[in-house]
């Protein structure tokens, strides 16, 4: 971990709606994330978790504040600068995986590469070692309906990181996941800070998880508690 | 009220009733499923408009199509009840050579008064028909083919007086003046006081016309109508003079009691009573009661039937394609609710309830489409028939006269109502039922369904042995029969079929059905294949086009489905390198061969619809092609045929030594002709004969018939050359060739009045001259592809033998530089006396040539219909495509998709889709348009060439890609700008 500030987020606000239906999912959250970091962000159902993510990683819009990743206030920019951003600086893991079933799991992994410009032939190189580099080198021309679970977060952290983003975001990547599973990934992700440096926001409702994180930002009611 | 309960309404009506009573019985027992279904339906409003939308389509086709049918009945049926004005039965003789043969006129004294006492006739009217040609002395006009009708004022009031252009009535023609029909007025240019000299037989007499009369059922008359010939109308004293028949008429009109319509019905029984008085009656001898207009009118019937079933054959491409759709919305919505489903079986819901659920809404969604499917199909009849106006309006029909035939029968809408609703409902029930058995566990967590089992393909295995065994049987049963060709086709393919699904149990989808559906192409597209083991015995008609298209395109989409993954690298690999084009060319590309049969259903719709396009305007452009190129060989390199009333001794001599005739024809061919019956073995004889034609064989090169037409044959004896028949008929004791409507193709037999036997080139047929009573047996040598001078053309020697003497047939060609309307009416002109009509070839070949472009444009308008349910089809699809993948947006965003990037991604795979099934529809139409040319007997029906109207097709696939995009763009668009985090999230 160093001292250099990869996500910084002053005073940002979300709120949904208007009139009687106004609902506020941040108040104010003000945080900054050192490069290197494994952040954990816990917290109950419906206390803005994801939100936060997506405000912070640019994916939504914030009705009011500031949000600066490595420096560049990725809500100013549009949306071609933004994608291009996200193209090259950031990583996602979902819960549900969203990988594509049309395309096997290297295709899968290579795409943010080609979506960044990588050649094919880069692409689909670095996309094979970074599946082999998890473990799933075997399954490269697999389809997802053809993996399992763990098997296919583990793709999609494979894409996450084969871009070598500077900012991964990852939203209750064990949240689908069986026991023995969801250990894996939370080791992987865990190794790949630890070895890489690889700085990882996850929301999780794990306390396994939150254990590895170097903090925990505990929200409730759209609000950073701790 | 009558024609809506006729024995088909009637039984669509029950099935209407007992599908309302078993639906109320069941909404009756299954009360929480029908309050779902209500629920459901309104729960989206868009999307019960979007899915009445989709569901009438079908209807709509339907709808029209039976529109144009009653249209096209109602022009043909009503020109045919019109045509006779008020004659219902003709009594008349007549003779071999058309004519007809005078009788007593105690006759009609005699059988009015048996009439009197009948309730069945209301009036016989005693009248002289025959022919005359005419001279206008104020505009110097002949007109040489114009009908003669000799009739009383006071006698013909059963058949309604005359009415004058002017619009005063007249009781008859004033005696020694004329009335004349307005296609007499047209073809003399005369007017009221116009003096004229009729010629009839060998009488010349000078007239004046009394008034021009209007051609409307009262004033017709015999042939006065709608037929292509002018009338003339006189008193029956100057007939008699002029047909020199003092005392003698030739023709009663029997008018039945009651309306004209309502008469015809009475037609049988009149008949029947009046050639029982004619049997009793001296001087009646060979009078006959033909009952004219019930038997035109059966006729018209049945062309109209002919024209109804071709629109509704080509309607019923974009049925499927609109049954399809139908599948396709439903399986979505099966698959929106999907969760749903699974909850409410969860809660205890039996299957049963849950297909009763979907079977009520599909039944409130199928009877609000359907109803409105027929309103919306009236409205496209409508189009249709102003189409039809505009396109046959330039060949010879009027366009108020067909846009006053829009005729919407109300049996006709209950029919599009009934077979719409059952339609949309059986699909709806079948989805419904299919996409119920689901797993309640993955369908509340969204699990995809998981690859078949073994018992699912053991299954298929079974339906495939008894798919197989059911083609065998009736490949085997009608592979050599003369049944509808479409049969042993569609044996084959079902044989095809079920081999691959039983072989799908032990080898690999992809190998089986690869090799099946190469094989189902081939079967129905490579016409020898069929051919060869099916034979050339077959009938059918454009049927075959239907089934064909049917099975082609099954082929076409099962070999895309099992190998969608070459086709769609190798369409990457066009795409080009870019990193960046490449992601959205996987992402488009792939999308596609997710759900295998949705795209399978849009692919078939394009396909389907597209094919049909293809094949019609191919067709068309294909029988222009051949009409054009077979203008030398339709009009044997003659601008005229001649016909004269009156035996033309000398006409080259006639012509040469004319002044003003002399420069105008490059060659003059005459013809010894007259009336001939044939006896041809299993045929009865045509007791009203046909022509015979004999050139003389020691004309001048340039007349010589012999050596310069060029007249080619379809089928000659012993393979012989086109000069060597002409050679052996030249010289020959007992030889002759037909024209090409003795040959098999244009269907032969005594279907109609008048219609030739078939025969064919090598068999021997009896010949007999009905003015001499000689006859001779003759080998047929050859059967002509011409069928505008129809007849039988036999040697010189022969046609002396039976005693033909007379020249009354001639052809003719114009010299080089002349218009051939001056030629004719100068040649008319100056042989009045002989009453030559002349019936110019080439323009002939250019009418039907300009009917068969009208007719496919007509057809190709419908068709295309069809396009609108491809276009929904995707439209929908793209709809849906967006709701489904909405957290893959939302994914393809995070990693840095741009929203033009989705945007051009959704695009992609829409172009491919649609691309795709335009592709597959063009190949195979013209495939089949080849196979067709390449079948036996297109030789024989002229076809020689194929033709593809590339820029029609073009046109077709532009419009199809170009209106598809349209209807996509939308949806894209709402895909591109879906904000990514509302798109990541799990639920919607």
């Amino acid at each position: 971990m160093t001292d250099e500030i990869v996500v910084l987020g002053e005073d940002v606000w979300k709120i949904y709606g208007s009139g009687e239906t106004q609902v506020t999912a941040l108040h104010s959250v003000s945080v900054a994330i050192r490069r290197g970091e494994m952040v954990a962000v816990m917290g109950p159902s419906g206390s803005g978790k994801t939100t936060f993510l997506n405000c912070l990683s640019g994916l939504d819009a914030i009705s009011k504040g500031r949000v600066e990743l490595e420096g560049q206030d990725i809500h100013a920019m549009d949306d071609r600068a933004k994608s291009a951003f996200r193209a090259k600086r950031t990583g996602f893991v979902f819960q549900s995986y969203n990988l594509l079933p049309v395309l096997t799991a290297v295709e899968n992994v290579e795409m943010p590469l080609l979506v960044s410009g990588v050649p094919v032939r880069e692409a689909r190189k670095r996309a094979q070692a970074m599946l082999e580099d998890l473990g799933l080198g075997d399954r490269a021309t697999h389809r997802p309906s053809e993996l399992s679970g763990g098997q296919q977060q583990r793709v999609s952290i494979a894409r996450a990181l084969v871009s070598h983003p500077a900012i991964v975001w990852a939203d209750e990547p064990t949240g689908n996941l069986d026991e023995e599973s969801a250990a894996q990934v939370t080791g992987i992700l865990r190794r790949l800070n630890h070895d890489l440096q690889q700085t990882i926001v996850v929301v999780t409702h794990s306390p396994d998880m939150a254990a590895l994180c170097d903090r925990t930002l505990q929200m409730h009611d759209g609000h950073v508690v701790t | 009220m009558a024609d809506l309960i006729d024995p088909t309404t009637a039984a669509l009506l029950v099935v209407l009733l007992v599908v309302a009573v078993i639906s109320l019985a069941l909404a009756l027992r299954n009360r929480l499923s029908f309050r779902i279904a209500m629920r459901n339906v309104r729960r989206g409003r868009w999307r019960t408009v979007l899915l009445i939308l989709g569901l009438l389509i079908g209807t709509t086709i339907i709808s029209s199509s039976l529109v144009v049918g009653d249209t096209i009945d109602q022009l043909i049926v009503q020109s045919a009840y019109q045509s006779f004005g008020f004659t219902d039965e003709g009594v008349f003789n007549q003779t071999p050579l058309g004519t007809y043969a005078p009788f007593p006129y105690s006759v009609y004294t005699s059988v009015a008064q048996s009439a009197a006492s009948d309730s069945q006739i209301a009036g016989v009217t005693p009248e002289i028909v025959g022919q005359t040609q005419a001279f206008d002395h104020n505009d110097g006009v002949p007109q040489t083919a114009l009908n003669l009708v000799g009739v009383n004022g006071n006698q013909s009031s059963q058949l309604g007086g005359f009415t004058t252009t002017g619009g005063g009535t007249l009781a008859g023609p004033a005696p020694g003046q004329v009335l004349i029909d307005q296609g007499a007025a047209n073809d003399l240019g005369a007017s009221a006081g116009h003096h004229l000299t009729l010629y009839v037989g060998g009488t010349i007499w000078n007239t004046t016309v009394q008034a021009v009369v209007a051609d409307d059922d009262r004033g017709g008359f015999l042939g006065g109508g709608f037929g292509q010939v002018g009338t003339i109308f006189v008193s029956l004293p100057d007939a008699q003079m002029l047909e020199s028949t003092p005392g003698q008429i030739n023709f009663l009109a029997v008018t039945n009691a009651g309306s004209l319509i309502g008469g015809v019905g009475l037609s049988g029984a009149v008949a029947a009573t009046l050639n029982q008085t004619l049997s009793t009656l001296p001087g009646a001898h060979g009078l006959k009661v033909h009952q004219l207009l019930a038997d035109t009118v059966k006729l018209a019937a049945s062309a109209s039937t002919s024209l109804s079933t071709l629109f509704l054959v080509f309607g019923l491409f974009s049925i499927i394609a609109g049954a399809m759709l139908i599948v396709g919305l439903f399986v979505m919505l099966a698959e929106e609710r999907k969760g749903e489903m699974g909850m409410v079986r969860a809660i205890g819901l039996r299957r049963g309830q849950l297909v009763a659920s979907y079977y009520f809404e599909g039944l409130a969604y199928s009877a609000g489409s359907a109803l409105l499917g027929i309103l919306l199909g009236i409205a496209v009849g409508y189009g249709l028939v102003y189409a039809f106006a505009q396109l046959f309006g330039s060949v010879g029909l009027s366009p108020s006269q067909i846009l006053a035939s829009f005729t919407v029968r109300p049996a006709s809408m209950l029919t599009a109502y009934v077979l719409g609703f059952l339609l949309t409902l059986l699909t709806v029930l079948a989805t419904s039922t299919r996409t119920s058995r689901l797993n309640i566990v993955r369908a509340i967590r969204s699990i995809p369904e998981p690859p078949p089992t073994m018992g699912v393909y053991t299954r298929l295995a079974y339906g495939g042995v008894v798919l197989a065994i059911v083609g065998a049987l009736l490949l085997v049963f009608t592979a050599r029969g003369s049944s509808d060709i479409s049969l042993p086709v569609l044996g084959g393919a079902l044989t095809i079929l079920g081999i691959g699904l039983l072989a799908s149990r032990f080898l690999r989808n992809r190998l089986v059905f690869t090799v099946a559906s190469v094989a189902l192409l081939f079967w129905a597209g490579f016409a020898p294949i069929s051919t060869s083991l099916l034979g050339d015995q077959h009938t059918g008609g454009f049927f075959i086009v239907f089934t064909e298209g049917i099975l082609l395109v099954l082929g076409a989409i099962l070999l895309y489905i099992f190998n969608s993954d070459s086709v769609v690298s190798a369409v990457s690999r066009m795409i080009g390198s870019r990193p960046s084009s490449v992601s959205i060319a996987r992402i488009g590309l792939s999308n596609p061969s997710r759900r295998p049969g949705r795209t399978a259903i849009s692919l078939a719709i394009f396909a389907l619809v597209v094919f049909t396009l293809v094949v019609i305007a191919s067709f068309g452009a294909t029988l222009s092609a051949n009409i054009q190129q077979q203008e030398t060989v339709q009009t044997g390199g003659y601008t005229f045929a001649g016909f004269s009333a009156r035996p033309v001794p000398d006409l080259v001599g006639a012509i040469a030594n004319n002044s003003s005739l002399s420069g105008l024809y490059s060659r003059v061919v005459p013809f010894v002709s007259g009336g001939v019956l044939e006896t041809v073995s299993g045929f009865p004889q045509n007791p009203f004969g046909d022509a015979l034609y004999a050139a003389p064989a020691g004309l001048p090169a340039a007349n010589d018939f012999y050596s310069s037409n060029t007249y080619a044959f379809s089928s000659t004896a012993n393979g012989l050359s086109t000069p060597a028949v002409w050679a052996a008929l030249r010289t020959g004791a007992a030889v002759a060739v037909v024209d090409a409507s003795y040959g098999p193709s244009s269907g032969g037999g005594f279907g109609s009045f008048g219609a030739h036997p078939t025969v064919s080139a090598g068999e021997t047929i009896a010949l007999t001259n009905p003015e001499t009573g000689m006859s001779s047996n003759v080998e047929i040598l050859g059967v002509m592809s011409e069928a505008l001078l129809t007849g039988i053309f036999v040697s010189p020697a022969l046609a002396g033998t039976l005693g033909y003497h007379n020249q009354s047939t001639f052809l003719l060609t114009t010299a080089s530089g002349v218009n051939p309307d001056h030629a004719a009416q100068v040649t008319k002109a100056a042989l009045l006396p002989f009453g030559l009509i002349l019936l110019n070839l080439p323009a002939l070949v250019a009418q039907n040539l300009g009917f068969t472009q009208a007719f496919v444009g007509l057809l190709q308008l419908f068709v295309g219909l069809g396009l609108a349910v491809g276009i929904a089809s995707l439209g929908i699809l793209a709809l849906r495509a967006v709701q489904e993948r909405r957290s893959e947006i939302g994914m393809l965003r995070a990693i840095g998709f741009t929203e033009s990037m989705i945007f051009r991604s959704f695009l992609l795979e829409f172009s491919f889709v649609t691309v795709l099934g335009i592709s597959i529809g063009t190949a195979l139409g013209i495939l089949l348009i080849y196979g067709l040319a390449a079948a036996p007997g297109s030789a024989a029906a002229g076809i020689t060439q194929v033709a593809i109207p590339w820029g029609n097709v073009a046109l077709i696939a532009g419009l199809a890609y170009g209106l598809t995009i349209l209807a996509v763009v939308g949806p894209s668009l709402r895909a591109a700008r879906l904000p990514p985090a509302e798109a990541v999230r799990p639920t919607e």
